[in-house]
């Protein structure tokens, strides 16, 4: 049945971008919890843990997002026999990707403090986790968020990839939008145009954010 | 009992050796400035007693630890061996009372108004008494070098090591860093300071030691050394330094 795109379409686009934001959202926050640790990993004065922490990136980073969404939604219940809902699939996919990045973008922000920081705080009997809590982290965070920022412009434009195992975002919404009005230019142009609200103020902050960082420095 | 003591130390990074088989006694209460050229391993040997570097050979101890035993806890060790570094090494982040105040609190677990009584008396000691809740930037280099100096007392230490703390500082700012480290000195702290500030070396000293090649080459009352030096190497470097 071939209906009219009207104004009701929009409406559910908009309603489905709510879980574009929030698949987002959940996979910033187990990437960060993952790139918090690969950060530290590779920064260790551990060789095995600094290792173990390049490992992962270049694993994770050397596979394609998508093939993580398959292994984890078609793959883990012929593997383990676990069913995982497509919620489950995209967070946990999103989480190990968004990790992955987010800790290499930390290493290199931690790895910006010069090393004598590092020195100073050794040299006052700080262990390894104080001289970061205390000294190295507070500075680097500075350093960090530009990049971070622009991280999640892209995390928030690669949701779009939990379509293909049936996570109902905001690409989703407009396949199917597409499959009852067959107006693909119409719908897609919408579809287009939330991302680009959602991230074209992300980036403008994300270079102000620049901008103050360096004037201050 | 000596406080330091080294017994052939070697020190190379890769195919250089920078310490060639160094071996020292200092006595708690002894100034020892260490005068050489640079790359003569001065600064390297104040490095390695507090363990910022590792030696290839050798052995060191701290007041009958071992520093280069991997079994010795560098932690406990460094509270009591304070460092000062030629790029003063503040926290920037930090205000002056949380940069003297951090490892006392975070280290020694010292209540914050005890830690901000702590941070005013040393900054006292270096003149600094109304910085206290200043940056380091809003400091000039010779206001940063003294309250580093502080940051390193606050700690208590036996042993202070002075890493050329004034070769970036004006002439100006020199003299009054200087002038906290005879203070410091008068106290009765034991002080190793690697330094070419050869008059103030002659003038605070008990010992003085040239270092060449990876090698104690010359050492010696500091009047003495400086005025009779035995070796071409010690003469051709105090003709350099002083004209």
């Amino acid at each position: 049945m071939i209906r009219e795109f009207s104004l009701v379409d929009i409406y559910y686009l908009l309603l489905a971008a709510r879980w574009t934001l929030a698949l987002t959202g959940l996979a910033f926050l187990g990437g960060s919890l993952v790139g918090l640790l690969i950060a530290v990993l590779r920064v260790s004065p551990v060789a095995p843990l600094r290792a173990l922490g390049a490992g992962y990136i270049s694993i994770v980073q050397g596979i394609p997002l998508l093939a993580w969404l398959f292994v984890l939604f078609f793959g883990l219940p012929i593997l383990a026999g676990v069913r995982v809902s497509p919620w489950i699939a995209a967070m946990v996919a999103f989480s190990i990707y968004a990790g992955a990045f987010l800790g290499d973008i930390w290493r290199g922000c931690l790895q910006a403090i010069p090393r004598q920081q590092w020195e100073a705080g050794a040299s006052l009997g700080l262990s390894f986790a104080d001289q970061l809590r205390y000294i190295i982290v507070p500075q680097a965070v500075r350093v960090a968020i530009p990049p971070t920022v622009g991280f999640l412009v892209q995390l928030i434009k690669n949701t779009s990839l939990a379509a293909v195992i049936g996570f109902v975002e905001l690409t989703r919404e407009g396949q199917l939008t597409n499959s009852t009005t067959y107006r693909p230019f119409t719908v897609y142009i919408v579809v287009a145009a939330i991302y680009f609200a959602l991230c074209f103020p992300l980036t403008q902050w994300s270079r102000s954010l620049e901008r103050t960082f360096r004037v201050s420095r | 009992m000596s406080l330091v003591e080294l017994h052939d130390v070697v020190k190379r990074f890769g195919a250089n050796t920078v310490l060639d088989r160094v071996s020292l006694t200092v006595q708690p209460g002894e100034i020892i400035a260490i005068i050489g050229r640079s790359g003569s391993g001065k600064s390297t040997m104040l490095r390695c007693i507090n363990g910022l570097e590792s030696i290839q050979g050798g052995r060191i101890v701290f007041d009958g630890e071992t520093v280069n035993d991997p079994a010795t806890n560098l932690r406990k060790l460094r509270q009591r061996v304070g460092i000062v570094f030629q790029s003063y090494n503040l926290f920037p982040h930090l205000s002056v009372e949380r940069n003297i105040t951090l490892a006392p609190r975070v280290v020694k677990g010292i209540e914050r108004d005890a830690a901000r009584d702590l941070a005013a008396r040393a900054l006292a000691r270096v003149g600094l008494a109304d910085k206290i809740d200043a940056y380091p930037d809003q400091l000039s280099g010779g206001q940063q070098q003294r309250v580093a100096i502080a940051r390193s007392l606050a700690m208590q230490p036996q042993l202070m090591l002075f890493d050329e703390i004034t070769s970036a500082l004006d002439p100006e700012l020199t003299g009054e860093v200087l002038k906290v480290l005879e203070q410091v000195a008068k106290e009765g702290m034991t002080m190793m300071l690697v330094t070419h500030e050869i008059g103030f070396a002659r003038r605070v000293a008990t010992r003085l030691i040239f270092m060449h090649s990876g090698r104690i080459w010359e050492e010696g009352l500091a009047g003495d050394v400086l005025a009779k030096p035995r070796t071409p190497e010690l003469a051709t470097f105090l003709d350099a330094v002083l004209h």
